[in-house]
């Protein structure tokens, strides 16, 4: 079996090569079925069904989002109510002061929980993905480079409770992969 | 990535056997309530034609709607809706049907329209519009519209139809060619559509943003009478195996998208009114936010926008047909109670008075359309059988 890395530094996980998406497809399902949590895979280019292939469970993005927006909503309601209508109640152009100005401030509301509905998602999307990263144990294999071009990679990590060097080598040559390969970090 | 292999084991064609009791009741249904609506019209004309106007246009803007997502799909080469696109079809290969449920309004013209009984030099306001708004102009306006509505629908079917004898690609290559010059003129149709019967039945009063606010219920409304239709399909045993929640998902982003939608424009014509203050755009709004017109406005609000957007965010209702139908069937109320408050108070100035015309109308246009909808749907099968996108379409995943 070939090593990337510093085989004295923590071993990150065992790596393997596919040939293309499609075989990459059903090697996820065939990890999945075998019962592994941590793991994943690369591909240079999104491939649809991925989450399912993989059996990954619906994302909590969404709540997190639904969170922002109402925080957006509530902030704008505060900031336009609170002045205008209970610390300096100003009447413009003969519009009432109370609740039912609301239609002037809908603009600023609707706004306002777009903008942090869009942070959330974009922040929150990078959070639950862990990043932003300096570096990535897999950059210390140097076939791996080719996963922004043509390579497709599904990398097993030694973290998961099923993970055994024989076992698992013996799952990725079931699948038929290339190149299995110990990648440690730096 | 198609692959033309995919086997369904569903039938193609709608089975009339056992169905011809409920195709008479529909056809019995309909014929009972035109004569009735007949008959009102006889007993109070004016009450009458404000009716079959508000029924009317309820049902031509889900035709409306229906050609607009054909459209769309063809547009944007849509992989997804194939499996559906044939009940849309369908539906808005009614606007022949549409166009003689039109008559009534041709001839009650004058009593909806104040603008055609005004001699010109009377009114300054009138006269300043009448290059728009004279007869002639308005009636080849009209014919312009249904002329163009029928051709689309007609085109677009017999393209779909015609593929599924001999699958050839070149059907969807001329669809797409063709609704690109269609696009255009569908907006400028519904546009100003919207604009000759609706707007005009008050023709002091403007709003730039009519046309897409009119445009905006269509949409809406067009997607839920889908999605009703699918399912009724689907209860019957039809499209197993073709139809999948998969494409319920999608149907119901696309309610909740237009729910959004709807309101965006319905409101930012209200703000705009509301906060500019100038009297000559105010009317319109001043008489539907006083007494129960008001009270008919408010629950307009909650009941088309915020009660189906709170129930449409969560992503387990779009999945669930029955609850993503009965939201459907929520929404068409809004939209008929949407065209009742632009229609009726123009005729009823002080407050709603709902009349047994008003529902008389509705079943009237709404069995005659279900009757001739019901008997064609044999005609062709229930899905696009042989679309070259047909396999991704089933494959779909969200």
């Amino acid at each position: 079996m070939q090593i990337a890395g510093n085989p004295q530094s923590q071993l990150f996980a065992m790596a393997a090569e596919v040939p293309n998406a499609s075989a990459l497809y059903h090697a996820a399902e065939k990890v999945r079925d075998a019962g592994y949590t941590r793991w994943d895979v690369y591909s240079p280019f999104p491939i649809h069904g991925m989450d399912h292939a993989m059996g990954l469970k619906k994302s909590w993005l969404s709540a997190l989002v639904f969170i922002g927006g109402i925080t957006g909503l509530t902030i704008a309601a505060i900031l336009q109510f609170y002045p205008s209508s209970i610390e300096y109640p100003l009447v413009v152009a003969g519009k009432p002061t109370n609740f039912f100005t609301v239609p002037a401030f809908f603009p600023i509301m609707f706004e306002l929980t777009i903008l942090l509905s869009a942070f959330t998602a974009t922040f929150g999307m990078l959070a639950l993905n862990g990043l932003p990263r300096w570096n990535h144990p897999m950059f210390n294999w140097d076939l791996f480079k080719k996963v922004s071009n043509d390579g497709f990679f599904v990398a097993i990590e030694s973290t998961d409770p099923k993970f055994d060097e024989e076992a698992t080598r013996a799952m990725l040559e079931g699948l038929g992969a290339d190149h299995i390969t110990l990648v440690y970090g730096d | 990535m198609s692959d033309h292999g995919t086997k369904i084991s569903s039938k193609e064609f709608f089975d009339y056997q056992g169905f011809g009791g409920k195709l008479l009741f529909t056809v019995v249904l309909a014929v009972l309530s035109l004569g009735l609506a007949a008959w009102g019209g006889f007993l109070s004309s004016k009450q009458f034609a404000f009716s079959w106007l508000f029924a009317f246009t309820f049902f031509f803007t889900i035709a409306a709607g229906s050609l607009f997502w054909i459209l769309v799909h063809h547009a944007v080469d849509a992989d997804w809706s194939v499996v559906v696109r044939r009940q849309l079809e369908n539906v808005a290969w009614l606007f022949p049907v549409l166009a003689i449920l039109f008559i009534p309004i041709i001839f009650n013209a004058p009593t909806l329209f104040k603008w055609m009984k005004i001699p010109p030099g009377v009114d300054p306001l009138l006269d300043g519009k009448a290059a728009y708004l004279n007869e002639p102009f308005f009636w080849a306006r009209a014919a312009f519209y249904f002329l163009f509505f029928s051709t689309a629908a007609y085109l677009l079917r017999r393209n779909s139809v015609r593929q599924d004898k001999d699958g050839d690609p070149r059907h969807t290559w001329l669809s797409r060619k063709m609704v690109f010059a269609m696009l255009p003129l569908f907006a400028l149709s519904l546009t100003f559509g919207a604009f000759d019967w609706l707007m005009g039945l008050d023709f002091h009063w403007f709003s730039t943003m009519w046309g897409v606010y009119i445009f905006a219920g269509s949409a809406l409304s067009s997607m839920c009478v889908l999605v009703l239709l699918i399912t009724a399909l689907r209860s019957a045993g039809y499209l197993e195996g073709v139809v999948s929640i998969e494409h319920y998902h999608i149907m119901g982003k696309l309610m909740l998208a237009f729910t959004v939608f709807w309101a965006y424009i319905g409101f930012s014509q209200y703000m705009l009114i509301w906060y500019a203050n100038i009297p000559e755009e105010t009317v319109w709004f001043l008489r539907r936010n006083t007494g129960s017109w008001n009270t008919l406005s408010i629950i307009l609000v909650i009941g088309h926008f915020f009660v189906p957007f709170v129930i449409l965010l969560f992503q387990a209702t779009k999945k669930k047909p029955l609850l993503l139908c009965t939201v459907a069937a929520w929404i068409l109320l809004m939209h008929i109670l949407d065209l009742y408050i632009i229609v009726l108070p123009t005729y009823h100035k002080a407050g709603a008075s709902p009349h047994w015309l008003d529902l008389v109308c509705l079943l009237a246009i709404g069995a005659t359309l279900a009757a001739i909808f019901l008997k064609r749907l044999g005609d062709a099968p229930l899905w696009p059988v042989k679309d070259p996108r047909l396999g991704n379409s089933l494959k779909l995943r969200n």
